[in-house]
């Protein structure tokens, strides 16, 4: 062990969708998403898991991987850490997990551990399945052929976990002090190129060297000197490291087969099971896409219709809760920020909690079946001509909820290019902090009328701004498809899971984690922000506020209004006065050509943190233009009034003109489609692509097309 | 011309064959890695809607490849 603090860190590692996130689920009850597809986890986790003796230790959930010999940045991750003994994930020892159903393919990880001298207990996964489909083996058998502990567990049902941790726990002496006879011997031109590797960096382990020597082009924690000596080394021993890696590769299945079949009794058949029956439909060449869609609109409707029931409540709950402590509370400065600062953020947070939750919960149910790597084969060719692969469809679907996941499990694309590409355009798909502004906006701007007796009208138009949505991805993929160059190979090749249902822990647990991280997230940039604007909207420069009451109550006064108007002309040059309102005068210009005013602009400066900010800035301005009126002269109905409704009653101060028209709505929905409006977003794009270039290059184009097509939008149809 | 050698794109729906070799480096190993080996019977299950992968059932596990990777896996006659 390396630290004296450090807990020993135990790796679980395994091939793609072999359990290993359910089985580090199950030990360390840490929340940690799975599921059904392959490349699911895309980034290393860890969680702690007490020993029965007292002890504790970390245990480290990594992607999964075939082999050390990767095609796909989250397959890279575990190379990279495997080669790398001072990196912080670094295990110092392995719980392998392999699908006991498919044996003979998943130790070839296993014996390249082997090789690494690192301690090691194999845990055989998915007993119950093994069961059902009557494969039996000899666990002792293995276990002595393969020199390390086995152990039969199932991550679903928990079988037989205990002796996993037993076994976990018996590792840790072995620590350090491991020395196998290697699994499979190195041919000449390795073993010499594993010893210059030990001579000239040190690295001891000679199968440890020889990786250095495969990846030393891309591993991260080389420096120059490093590279160029090991870029001497693979040149003057002739080292090919492609056909090396084949020949390794097709060696070790040749020593470990034999053990397999020694070990493992299978039944001779694969019976047609009910994967191929489901399969015959959901990717039938014409049925399986329409299945899809029909997919698709299912859980369009779950957003657009289910959610809106408790987005409804939660926004009148805030309104009724909002208007008593108004009427409560004393009429004090920290009242209106209770109020109009913290409530309103909270409001604007709590609101789009019902569909992000039932996007996460869908997602998750189409992952864990299995059903996403299906779409994968069924579109692969499609998002090819968008400069995608059919792993794209994953991270676009998954931008429907939110673009941060999303983004990140783009891991699974190998090439730069594609993943790029999928990256920079996921954000163009309408994510759950859009559906507020959407509908509110349409709420305005659309009637409530049904088209032809059938379909809504505000419907079709939510579901315009989806396909605006998807439109614009596939538009910006294929028109950078044009531009970027590259030279790395591009796969397809996926496995396609047996179909399961759903483990339903492993549904809450994932939504639970992804909706909290939300929340938190998100949540922190809209609390900030609103607070900041309820404090830039209620102070201005100098004594500008009084002036500009003052100056409101002679007008009032001059123009014989009454007591209430005059309230709402006061707080209406009031705002225009403050910090806020200045900047919206200042950005206004920008924004005049799109037919909106200060008061947007604001909301639109707002939201450039975050765009689930817009209806909570809107809510706060609003509120001050007419809160004191609302309270004492108006009927308890009217203090009630919706934003939607305060907003229709705005006009533009200098020509009277409504702000909100049809056109201008409808502008405003285009322009919050587009519009890149998301900080967490762009910290993610900024880490996933290593440099704020393309952040920058996806803000700046983004926006200015957003720009564009709510302009077009203005001129057509105003 | 008579072809000297067939790939997994020449099989017909449910038509089963052995895989021989494979005429693409990368591909080799990412497939080999993935458990698709040399001596694997491979059977054509069905293409995807747009034509451009197959479905296969590789020693009885199911996977999808592109055709231009299909066609780096060469087979028994
Ligand atoms: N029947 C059964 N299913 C299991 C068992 N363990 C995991 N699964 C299911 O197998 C699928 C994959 O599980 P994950 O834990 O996500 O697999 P993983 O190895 O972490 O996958 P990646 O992170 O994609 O590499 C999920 O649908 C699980 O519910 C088990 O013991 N029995
Ligand atoms: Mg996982």
């Amino acid at each position: 062990m390396s630290g004296s603090q450090r807990l020993p860190r135990i790796g679980v590692i395994g091939n793609p969708n072999s359990g290993k996130s359910t089985v580090f689920n199950h030990l360390t009850g840490l929340r940690q998403k799975t599921g059904n597809f392959p490349g699911v986890t895309v980034d290393i986790k860890e969680g702690n898991l007490r020993l029965p003796g007292g002890g504790e230790v970390t245990l480290v959930d990594f992607p999964g991987t075939y082999s050390l010999y990767p095609t796909s940045s989250d397959e890279k991750l575990v190379s990279a850490v495997l080669s790398d003994q001072k990196n912080e994930f670094f295990p110092d020892a392995v719980v392998y997990i392999a699908d006991v159903n498919h044996l003979e393919k998943h130790l070839l990880l296993l014996t390249q551990l082997l090789d690494l001298q690192l301690p090691l207990v194999l845990a055989l996964n998915m007993a119950d399945m093994a069961d059902e489909l009557g494969i039996k083996v000899n666990v002792s058998r293995l276990s002595e052929k393969l020199g390390i502990p086995v152990v039969f567990v199932s991550g679903r049902t928990g079988d037989n976990m205990n002796r996993l941790v037993s076994e976990i726990e018996k590792l840790i002496p072995a620590i350090g002090n491991i020395s196998r006879k290697a699994f499979f011997d190195m041919d000449a031109t390795e073993k010499q190129v594993a010893e210059a590797v030990r001579l000239n960096l040190g690295e001891n382990n000679p199968y440890r060297a020889l990786q250095l020597a495969h990846h030393f082009e891309w591993l991260p924690f080389l420096n120059e000197s490093d590279r160029a000596t090991l870029a001497t080394i693979v040149q003057t021993k002739n080292f090919v490291s492609l056909r090396a890696q084949v020949e390794e590769t097709l060696a070790r299945y040749d020593l470990f087969t034999p053990i397999v079949e020694d070990a493992i009794q299978q039944p001779q058949q694969f019976p047609d099971t009910p994967t191929d029956r489901i399969d015959a439909v959901l990717t039938h060449r014409i049925g399986g896409p329409f299945v899809f869609i029909a997919v698709m609109l299912v859980i369009f409707q779950a957003i657009f219709d289910w959610s809106a029931y408790p987005m409804d409540w939660i926004d009148n709950g805030f309104a009724e809760l909002n208007t008593w402590l108004q009427q409560t509370l004393p009429d004090h400065w920290t009242t209106e920020l209770l109020t109009d600062g913290i409530l309103a953020g909270l409001a604007g947070i709590l609101v789009f909690v019902p569909q992000i939750t039932l996007l996460f919960l869908l997602i998750t149910i189409l992952e864990e079946v299995g059903y996403m790597a299906r779409v994968v084969f069924l579109f692969d060719r499609i998002m090819r001509r968008f400069g995608m692969n059919g792993r794209s469809v994953v991270a676009l679907i998954g931008g429907s909820a939110c673009a941060v996941p999303a983004i990140m499990s783009s891991r699974t694309i190998g090439n730069w290019k594609e993943r790029l590409i999928t990256v920079l355009v996921t954000p163009f798909i309408s994510c759950s902090a859009r559906i507020p502004v959407y509908l509110v906006l349409i709420g305005m701007a659309v009637p409530r009328v049904r088209i032809g007796g059938i379909i809504g009208a505000q419907t079709l138009v939510f579901g315009a701004m989806y396909a605006l949505g998807v439109a614009a991805a596939l538009f910006a993929g294929w028109t950078l498809k044009r531009y970027l160059k590259t030279r790395e190979p591009s796969f397809l090749a996926i496995e396609l899971p047996v179909y399961r249902m759903p483990d339903w822990k492993n549904v809450g647990l994932t939504v639970w984690e992804k909706v909290s991280a939300f929340i938190i997230g998100a949540g922190k940039i809209i609390l900030i922000v609103s607070i900041a604007l309820w404090a830039l909207s209620r102070f201005g420069p100098g004594d500008a506020i009084e002036r500009a009451a003052t100056k409101a109550q002679e007008e009032a006064a001059a123009a014989g209004l009454g007591e209430a108007e005059t309230e709402d002309l006061t707080a209406q040059k009031k705002l225009e006065a403050s910090w806020a309102g200045q900047m919206g005068k200042a950005f206004e210009p920008v924004i005049r050509p799109l037919g909106y005013d200060w008061k947007i602009g604001i909301g639109l400066l707002t939201s450039f943190a975050a765009r689930e900010v817009f209806t909570g800035t809107l809510a706060i301005l609003y509120n001050m233009g007419s809160s004191e009126a609302d309270i004492n002269d108006r009927s308890e109905n009217e203090a009630k009034a919706t934003l939607r409704e305060k907003m229709q009653r705005e006009t533009f101060s200098d020509t009277g003109q409504p702000v909100y028209t049809f056109a201008t709505a409808l502008s405003l929905l285009v322009f919050y489609a587009l519009a890149m409006q998301c900080m967490s977003t762009l910290a993610v794009v900024r880490r996933e692509t290593g440099s704020w270039k393309w952040a920058l290059w996806q803000f700046i184009s983004m926006t200015g097309l957003a720009w564009l097509a709510a302009w077009l939008v203005q001129i057509i149809f105003a | 011309m008579q072809r000297r050698y067939r790939s997994i794109p020449d099989l017909k729906i449910h038509e089963t064959a052995r895989a021989l070799s494979f005429s693409d480096a990368a591909l080799a190993c990412k497939l080999t890695s993935m458990g698709f080996l040399p001596g694997a019977r491979v059977e054509m299950v069905r293409q995807s809607p747009f034509g451009n992968a197959f479905y296969v059932k590789v020693d009885g596990v199911r996977m999808a490849l592109r055709r231009e990777e299909a066609a780096s896996i060469l087979l028994e006659i």
